[in-house]
């Protein structure tokens, strides 16, 4: 993302794109995530999905655009160095996750948000195929 | 290596996003949720502040709840009244009374009215509107007694006397009218309660009693149904029937307990041939 002082989302470029739901064809495999329309996902952009998608992001990009300003670039660099360092994580990918450390450093260890507890049904669907789930994050 | 993602998901499901699209473009009518079309009103009097709600839920035209809950409880002398969406009001004011316990714990102090204001109007302006709450805060903090108005954009005012739901007009002449600084307790409930109930008789989307609230600094006193002026009367004529008003001819009783004889004999001997 680049630096910059927004508060709230931009508008995003439309673009809709099959690179997560491709098979080894490079074509979107319907079988595996079921029927999808890119023209329809096209038209229905700009709502509050993509608005609540990249809200921390924007707000983040903000405080980390305005530590630049204030301190210096080493100081984003030093607050991403340690995100990356503390989310590494060595457990199964397929299975949910917590990261406690993480919560602390994006300051939101002590609050409750509607993502802490109402899951989209795609989170909490259990992931069938473990091994697909090893090869992506093994970049195999 | 895996990184878990920075970032906090919207929390909503949206996956049935382009289906809707699809239907409302058709032409079918997207479900209507219950609104609390409401008379909340909220004035800050010697003390602290006071709290007042109708109780009726609507649901267009059918009243869906005649004695609903509308002040709901965020800490022990902060308290929220909720006109919109049931749900919305519901769902939110829960979630900002347990960030605000957490805060508490975190900070070791009494949690101030702003700080509740705040997290309620950053989690609804980043929701556009369509977390569907209009509130009154109210609340007595180290800082004093505060009352505001929080709309479902995420705007707020800040101000002496306030009232919130389709009510709010017939509410607010009656403040006008009458408030005045410094008044006593029963004053303040009182001029509440003129309030509420302006807003119940002038008002189709409000109805039943009057729940108020009163917080000072000390104490917290919720005043649940305080005034019944809406008290369903005895009907005029009863449709019971009169005992003996059908004639029997005759009577039998059936035994549902079975009752059977059992006579116990001498164990034979075990067949082992």
């Amino acid at each position: 993302m680049d630096p910059s002082h927004r508060i709230v989302p931009a508008n995003a470029p439309k673009s809709a794109s099959i690179q997560d739901t491709a098979n080894s064809l490079g074509l979107h495999d319907a079988l595996r995530y079921g029927p999808r329309s890119l023209a329809a996902e096209n038209k229905t952009r700009g709502g509050l999905r993509e608005r609540l998608e990249s809200w921390d992001a924007t707000q983040d990009n903000l405080k980390l655009t305005m530590q630049r300003n204030v301190f210096g670039l080493h100081m984003p660099m030093r607050t991403l160095m340690e995100r990356k360092i503390v989310s590494r994580n060595p457990h199964m990918p397929a299975l949910a996750q917590s990261n406690p450390h993480l919560d602390i450093l994006m300051g939101r260890d002590e609050t409750l948000d509607c993502s802490d507890f109402m899951m989209p049904a795609s989170e909490l669907a259990q992931p069938m195929d473990v091994h697909a789930e090893m090869e992506k994050k093994l970049h195999m | 290596m895996a990184t878990a993602s920075a970032y906090r998901s919207p929390g909503f499901d949206f996956s049935n996003e382009i289906r809707n699209n699809f239907l409302s473009e058709r032409g079918v009518p997207l479900p209507k949720a219950t609104s609390t079309g409401t008379t909340i009103v909220g004035c800050l009097f010697k003390d602290g502040i006071v709290l007042g709600a109708d109780t009726r839920a609507t649901e267009g035209p059918i009243v869906a709840d005649k004695n609903c809950e509308k002040i709901h409880f965020i800490t022990d002398s902060i308290r929220c009244c909720g006109a919109g969406t049931a749900a919305d009001t519901e769902f939110t004011t829960a979630m900002i009374s347990s960030n605000m316990e957490l805060h508490a714990l975190s900070t070791g102090r009494k949690p101030r009215v702003v700080t509740a204001m705040t997290m309620l109007k950053q989690y609804l302006f980043r929701h556009q509107g369509q977390v569907g709450a209009a509130l009154v805060l109210g609340g007595v903090d180290a800082t004093g007694p505060h009352l505001f108005t929080i709309h479902p954009h995420g705007s707020t005012d800040k101000l002496p006397y306030v009232t919130m739901g389709s009510g709010s007009l017939a509410a607010m002449a009656v403040f006008e009218a009458g408030w005045r600084p410094n008044m006593e307790r029963a004053e303040a409930l009182d001029l509440v309660t003129t309030a509420v109930s302006a807003g119940i008789f002038n008002d189709l989307g409000s109805g039943s009693n009057v729940d108020a609230c009163v917080i000072t600094a000390s104490h917290t006193e919720m005043l649940r149904n305080y005034v019944k002026p809406n008290e369903r009367v005895q009907k005029e004529r009863s449709y019971g029937f009169r005992r003996g008003t059908t004639a029997w001819k005759s009577e039998s009783i059936r035994q549902m307990v079975v009752e059977e004889d059992i006579t116990f004999i001498a164990p034979e001997a075990m067949d082992t041939s």
